[in-house]
């Protein structure tokens, strides 16, 4: 991998000294802040003897710290914590990936925890899952699914496991490593670590090496292309498109050295949940004021051992459900495959893909403008895919009522203030919130019809009370306040963060409320969508709107 | 080696490519295929440097470039044909001033109906009557791929045609199908003797319109005041001769009740582009909640379910107010 980084950056890329210079830079700076655990302190240790040695340096001496600088970098990503897997990886290089991946069988691993069992029921999975262990045999798979929470890692995982493939190589964020069962578990699910607080750039793109390295040598992978949490609770609106890009360079990478099984297969996933666990920290990052929110959040629930018991517990007593959905795989360039793996064109015929990438002579090759063309649609395909393929439960519709009513009784109310300071009108009539159940579960079940969106199997014949009900139950159960409380035949707003929150997950659909009492954000749902996590909650001005009425 | 393309079809832009490739300095190699074997003959006698292939497969197979020379009603039709042999490096050149039903653009139809996805929307007053006249012609030629752009700039290569670049493939399409509509609405103006100072307003109120279609629809908005915007529309009002200039004022003047402008409009048999255009977009801005009084008008006067005079005067002195170019749009960028 080392090896493949420097072929890649000696033609043609920036010079060895300012790659180095960079690295330098953007470490130091993130040591400054990085206190002083033993990780930091190797670190430092580590950029003083770079920068002592590129002071004065020849050609010969910046590749070799080029070399270790990457080689410092990919021992992190690859290993974390564990010398075993540290060992075996730095010593015998990628192929010997394989083995650690295998060498503890995550079945055993499972039986240890005696909880586990009981997850296994609790995790639905439903969709194409034929179809990419089909594809497994014809080719790579990337795995994108949707992203709410810190368990998503392990759910992902777990699902991967249940569907019979063999586990697939995928970035989990270091403070997930933190805990070390969890950190033993993820690793034997195949995680390898992402540091997010790494700005370098060289960090970055050995990171991208790591994948497709991992990728050309056979093993699937998984990405969460949201690059963090959904902090407002609602479907992604806007991708990281870096890892799925580095999907399509190593299909033409395949294509040029002529691989066995040279195609690629993007395959969406979403994971549904009717609570979230880290639900009010992120909802209270998104509602900060722009440019105040953080990418990286280290210290929520998930951090809290309490809080996670408490979630698994309540997830188990209530017999709640997590929703893993798969959804229709693609290839490297947004068009949907076939169960033999064959690229198809809209109208259901055989597509050449390679001739997708080549030159006016025929070869083969990358070209980044024309990639990132081909990545952004694979990106509108993956989005759709997510509004397609999202599982919403009780929780959502019910928060959707209380939450729009809300917008409605406060309607002079700008969406921010009404969320943080409360409205004149803070309760609903019961019968007014079963009046809008109804009329949602109608939209929502013709929508569905035709794929548009995925209903929980459960309210499939529920009735409105039905939802009322387990959307209080399940609401009553984890958060501190709960989102939604009833008294009498009042329905309140306790939490109105929550409920914004949970109403979000319906948001991009053009469900009930209409678009003017809807919240401001479904008009530019890429503001709201986890990619950024930035995005401005307050209405926007109307010449916006290109003049709509 | 020089450039291979295919066109296929005898709209406007086969002409063009015809003329354009007796003037290129790049020389490519032109192959033609259309249905109709009489204007395949016309255009071999026209331009016998051009091959005439025996069908589409037969134009397509070795082309890197591939021009689908077919007014919008005819877009998709044709693009299904070609997609049965279309491959993934080809680049597709439509430049189609119209929409499908439904305000299906051209991009959008090339894409339902094959795998391509090099395609390159032509726009901006380019007329095909001015070269080799030795003027100044200028074209926009939108495309999300450089490939795209290089081809066109290839094809253009030592001719006085200037091809101005873009990204913005649904503003081209949005701004080119819309100027049609336009070119009606002027010609009702003209018919009406309304004079030129009707002919501004509508022209910035077209402009505006045009501009909020395309923004609802993902457009860059400076493409309306750019080459294939307000560009195109300068040049297209001030030629009476276009067809749709004259359906305008034919319908202005109150067209003979047997003759349904939205089926035919001789000497085609094909509905004008204009007017597909019109009735599409009028139920886009329904659709969408889009503000769009002239063209609600003008759709009205083609359906004939208002009359021209009345409703024009009317629209012409509607508040102004509206019509300032979406400021934070254009400061968002």
């Amino acid at each position: 991998m080392v090896a493949r980084y420097l072929r890649d950056t000696t033609h043609g890329g920036p010079p060895l000294d300012e790659v180095l210079a960079e690295a330098i830079y953007q470490e130091t700076r993130r040591l400054d802040e990085a206190g002083t655990s033993s990780r930091a302190e190797e670190d430092r240790a580590f950029w003083k003897d770079v920068k002592h040695q590129l002071g004065r340096s020849s050609d010969r001496t910046q590749r070799d710290l080029l070399a270790s600088a990457v080689r410092h970098y990919a021992t992190e990503i690859v290993g974390n914590f564990d010398p075993r897997v540290y060992g075996v990886v730095s010593k015998a290089g990628p192929p010997a990936l394989g083995l650690l991946l295998n060498a503890v069988s995550p079945k055993r691993i499972l039986a240890g925890f005696s909880g586990l069992p009981r997850l296994d029921d609790a995790v639905v999975i439903k969709g194409e899952v034929e179809h990419v262990r089909r594809l497994h045999d014809k080719g790579r798979v990337i795995m994108v699914p949707t992203h709410v929470s810190n368990l998503d890692s392990i759910v992902i995982g777990f699902a991967i496991l249940r569907m019979g493939l063999p586990p697939m190589i995928y970035g989990a964020g270091l403070n997930l490593f933190s805990n070390p069962m969890l950190g033993y578990f993820m690793h034997n699910l195949g995680a390898y670590t992402v540091d997010r607080k790494k700005t370098d750039p060289l960090y970055k793109d050995v990171l991208k090496t790591y994948c497709a390295v991992t990728l050309e040598l056979g093993y699937d992978n998984i990405f969460f292309p949201g690059g963090t949490r959904s902090r407002s609770g609602a479907i992604e609106g806007k991708l990281k498109l870096g890892l799925l890009g580095s999907g399509l360079n190593t299909y033409v990478e395949n294509l040029t050295r002529k691989a066995d099984k040279p195609k690629l297969y993007v395959v969406p996933a979403t994971l549904s949940y009717e609570l979230t666990l880290e639900a009010e920290t992120l909802v209270d990052d998104f509602l900060k004021d722009v440019g105040k929110s953080r990418y990286i959040i280290s210290d929520d629930e998930f951090s809290q051992p309490r809080r996670v018991f408490d979630f698994i517990s309540s997830l188990l007593s209530l017999e709640s459900r997590i929703h893993v959905h798969v959804s229709r795989p693609m290839d490297p360039f947004g068009n949907p495959v076939d169960l033999d793996g064959n690229s198809l064109d809209p109208m259901g015929r055989v597509v050449d893909t390679a001739r997708y990438v080549v030159d006016a002579s025929g070869q083969p090759v990358t070209d980044e403008a024309r990639d990132a063309e081909y990545t952004r649609e694979v990106g509108e395909r993956v989005i759709e895919a997510f509004l397609r393929d999202n599982v919403l439960m009780s929780t959502h519709l019910l928060a959707r009522a209380v939450f729009g009513l809300l917008r409605k009784h406060n309607a002079r109310l700008p969406l921010i203030r009404l969320i943080r300071a409360g409205g004149q009108h803070e309760d609903v009539e019961m019968v007014e919130v079963y009046e809008v159940i109804e009329r949602l579960l109608g939209e929502l079940r013709a929508l569905a019809l035709s794929d548009g969106v995925r209903l929980d199997p459960r309210l499939d014949r529920a009735r409105a009370e039905d939802v009322v009900s387990e959307g209080l139950r399940h609401f009553a159960t984890y958060h501190e306040t709960p989102a939604v409380s009833r008294k009498g035949d009042r329905l309140f707003a306790s939490d109105r963060n929550l409920l914004f929150y949970y109403q979000n997950r319906v948001e991009g659909y053009g469900v009930w409320p209409e678009p003017e009492l809807s919240p401001a954000l479904s008009r530019d749902r890429r503001s709201l969508g986890g990619g950024s996590g930035r995005g401005d909650p307050g209405p926007r001005p109307r010449g916006a709107e290109g003049g709509a009425r | 080696m020089s450039l291979r393309i295919a066109v296929i079809g005898a709209g406007r832009l086969a002409e063009v490519m015809g003329r354009l490739l007796a003037a290129s300095s790049t020389k490519p190699e032109l192959t033609h295929w259309t249905r109709r074997d009489d204007v395949a003959g016309a255009f071999a006698e026209r331009h016998p440097e051009v091959r005439r292939a025996q069908s589409i497969a037969d134009a397509a197979r070795d082309a890197q470039v591939v021009v689908l020379a077919v007014p919008a009603p005819a877009l998709e039709e044709v693009a299904a044909l070609y997609g049965a042999v279309a491959r993934g490096d080809q680049v597709v050149i439509h430049a189609s001033r119209g929409v499908g039903e439904g305000f299906v653009l051209g991009h959008q139809a090339i894409r339902a109906k094959t795998c391509v996805r090099k395609i390159v929307a032509l726009g901006g007053p380019l007329h095909s009557r001015e070269l080799g006249t030795g003027r100044v012609l200028a074209a926009v030629a939108a495309s999300r791929f450089q490939d795209g752009i290089e081809a066109v700039r290839a094809m253009t290569a030592g001719t006085p045609v200037y091809v101005h670049p873009t990204q913005d493939l649904v503003g081209v399409e949005v701004a080119g199908a819309m100027s049609n509509v336009w070119a009606l609405a002027s010609g009702m103006v003209e018919g009406l003797e309304l004079g030129d100072t009707a002919r501004g307003l509508l022209m910035t109120r077209g402009l505006v319109e045009a501009q909020r279609i395309g923004l609802a629809l993902g457009a860059d908005p400076a493409t309306f005041a750019g080459l294939a915007g307000l560009g195109d529309l300068i040049p297209r009002k001030v030629s009476s001769t276009e067809r749709h200039h004259a359906h305008g004022a034919a319908l202005a003047r109150g067209l003979p009740k047997t003759q349904d402008p939205k089926v035919s409009t001789p000497p085609d048999d094909r509905p004008l582009e204009g007017v597909v255009t019109a009735l599409a977009a009028r139920t886009l801005g329904a659709e969408k909640r889009l503000r769009l009084p002239l063209l609600d008008t003008i759709a009205d006067v083609i359906a004939g379910t208002r009359s021209a005079r009345e409703s024009l005067e009317k629209v012409l002195q509607l508040d102004l107010e509206d019509l300032i170019l979406p400021r934070a749009a254009l400061a968002a960028r």
